[in-house]
């Protein structure tokens, strides 16, 4: 369907929106769940002696369990509007019930991890699983709710060739893939290592060494979003609304030609301008971590 | 000049492109779970994953473009899957890189190289101890844009070749989905051929790890990739 560029635009802006949602939401959601590769330090935590309440599921990587999760929603939204449903009634239902089969794997994938760390002494907290599965099935409710009017949107106002499952998938295996990338980063450089000095690095030798105490009482999952909620999350939401605002608005403002493509080239080049001005930034804000001892060779 | 048989020549496109595609590979700066946790230059996560992601998201701007310019010739197709890959990679490593700055506090470093060769920043004294670098730096990011270009265009590439074969023979909405979920599926393959050669972590273009494994990988994705070639030939067969 050809749209007028108002409209376009608009839509566009909708689908910007509904994919930073989206991506802070996904990266929440693997925080909350504790999933990709920073769960890899809540795995080796048992075994080095450090017992914790921290929920521990790991589906698989974020990228496939989210397009599975997003997949599910598309068909199910695509069968009930063949079956004349209102679309956003579909959709609706779509992302409540891959949820649901969502949490259904995020039990059995928590059940069975700590299950094969028994010998470790790790326990299998019933209070965990209660109270943290809902949040799990919360946040990937929103996030299929998300990713699924984005293919709605795509498939049937913008006349995408590609069906909604399948733009689901997509977008459902996009936003795993830029939440493991960006959000992640967050929650196991940081979030998981908050016992040593902000900056220092963080060397090998403290895997598995999570932080174990909370703010109040012991660490459980619900601190872990909390804090990740105020910059991992919506860092995600930005990588993932850039990334489909942007795809889209040089072909939406300069129609299937040469210079569409040529304005995709410059929107990265900005994002490599960028880059660097951040990495000066940072390098003049903190200094480097052997100044005294290299200061020689830098004048040579 | 010789005349090449379309059917072959379909198949050596879709070769190179799936060699394309695992070229791409080898230039993303991917960190794997080191990454994660800043312990390891480059993006946090694993190379199939970060490959496939950018490269799925080139198929649905190359697909548009095929879908609604009838002039898009193959360059077009493909340049317009580079697009999308590139903002999506870009996207990407500039909010990750937002985390490294302001969530980690850790500065940019590589630890394959002593200066950057793109700004000639020393790298080595910003390496905090006990790790492997740090962030992106621009060698990495400039490196992981080129690499998410020859990915999207491989992608582009296959798809045009697929939608060339199937959209004759059955309805364009079949022809789609099969064109898109098999340029999916050679994605993948030829996502997981190079993790193999550079164990799952590597820097990008200026790691001595690709010039190691480049050759290797290249040729064995070729190889690979012609064999889905004639696979998607010989699926054609029953949809006349």
């Amino acid at each position: 369907m050809v749209l007028d560029l108002t409209m376009s635009m608009a839509i566009l802006a909708l689908m910007g929106a509904l994919a930073t949602i989206a991506g802070c939401l996904e990266d929440l959601e693997s925080d909350v769940g504790s999933q990709s590769n920073p769960n890899s330090q809540v795995q080796l935590a048992p075994q080095m002696g450090f017992l914790h309440r921290i929920f521990n599921k790991a589906i698989s990587g974020e990228p496939i369990s989210n397009g599975l999760s997003a997949v599910t929603g598309g068909t199910v939204t695509t069968v009930l509007l063949s079956a004349k449903f209102y679309p956003l009634t579909a959709i609706v239902i779509g992302a409540f019930i891959a949820a649901i089969i969502y949490g259904i794997f995020a039990t059995t994938s928590y059940a069975g991890r700590v299950a094969s760390q028994t010998r470790f002494k790790q326990p299998l907290y019933m209070d965990i699983m209660r109270y943290t599965t809902p949040s799990i099935i919360g946040h990937n409710f929103i996030v299929n709710f998300c990713l699924v009017a984005i293919a709605y949107i795509q498939f049937e106002v913008l006349g995408y060739p590609f069906t909604i499952p399948f733009l689901a998938l997509i977008w459902g295996i996009s936003v795993g893939a830029i939440g493991s990338s960006v959000g992640d980063v967050h929650y196991g450089g940081e979030r998981e290592f908050q016992n040593r000095e902000f900056g220092c690095g963080l060397n090998t030798a403290l895997s598995g060494r999570i932080v174990r105490k909370a703010e109040s009482g012991l660490r459980n999952s619900i601190d872990n979003v909390w804090f990740c909620a105020k910059f991992g999350g919506p860092a995600t939401g930005i990588g993932l609304g850039l990334t489909v605002f942007f795809s889209s608005w040089p072909t939406t403002l300069f129609g299937y030609t040469w210079k569409a493509i040529g304005v995709g080239v410059i929107i990265v080049a900005v994002m490599v301008v960028m880059n660097r001005l951040v990495e000066i930034n940072v390098k003049n804000a903190y200094g480097p971590y052997k100044e005294e001892k290299n200061e020689p060779e830098v004048k040579a | 000049m010789v005349a090449i048989d379309p059917t072959l020549l379909n198949i050596i496109l879709i070769g190179l492109s799936g060699t394309l595609i695992c070229l791409a590979v080898h230039f993303i700066p991917v960190g794997g779970a080191p990454a994660a946790m800043a312990q390891a230059t480059g993006i946090g996560t694993g190379t199939v994953e970060l490959a496939a992601g950018s490269g799925l998201v080139g198929l649905i701007t190359a697909s548009y473009m095929y879908a609604y310019e009838p002039l898009a010739d193959i360059p077009l197709v493909m340049a317009a899957g580079a697009m999308g890959s590139m903002v999506m990679l870009a996207s990407t490593m500039l909010a990750g890189g937002f985390i490294y700055a302001y969530g980690v506090a850790v500065p940019f470093a590589s630890a394959q190289v002593k200066k950057d060769p793109i700004t000639g920043e020393r790298q080595d004294i910003y390496v905090s101890k006990g790790t492997q670098g740090q962030g992106i730096p621009t060698i990495c990011f400039v490196s992981g844009v080129v690499g998410a270009a020859l990915g999207g265009a491989g992608g582009g590439l296959i798809y045009f070749v697929l939608m060339e074969i199937y959209k004759p023979l059955i309805a364009v909405a079949s022809a789609v989905a099969v064109a898109g979920v098999f340029t999916m599926g050679v994605m993948y393959v030829n996502s997981v051929i190079p993790s193999y050669g550079v164990g799952g972590t590597i820097e990008g273009v200026h790691d001595p790890k690709f010039r190691r494994v480049v050759g290797k990988d290249v040729i064995t994705s070729f190889f690979v990739s012609i064999l889905c070639g004639v696979l998607a030939v010989l699926i054609a067969g029953g949809m006349v």
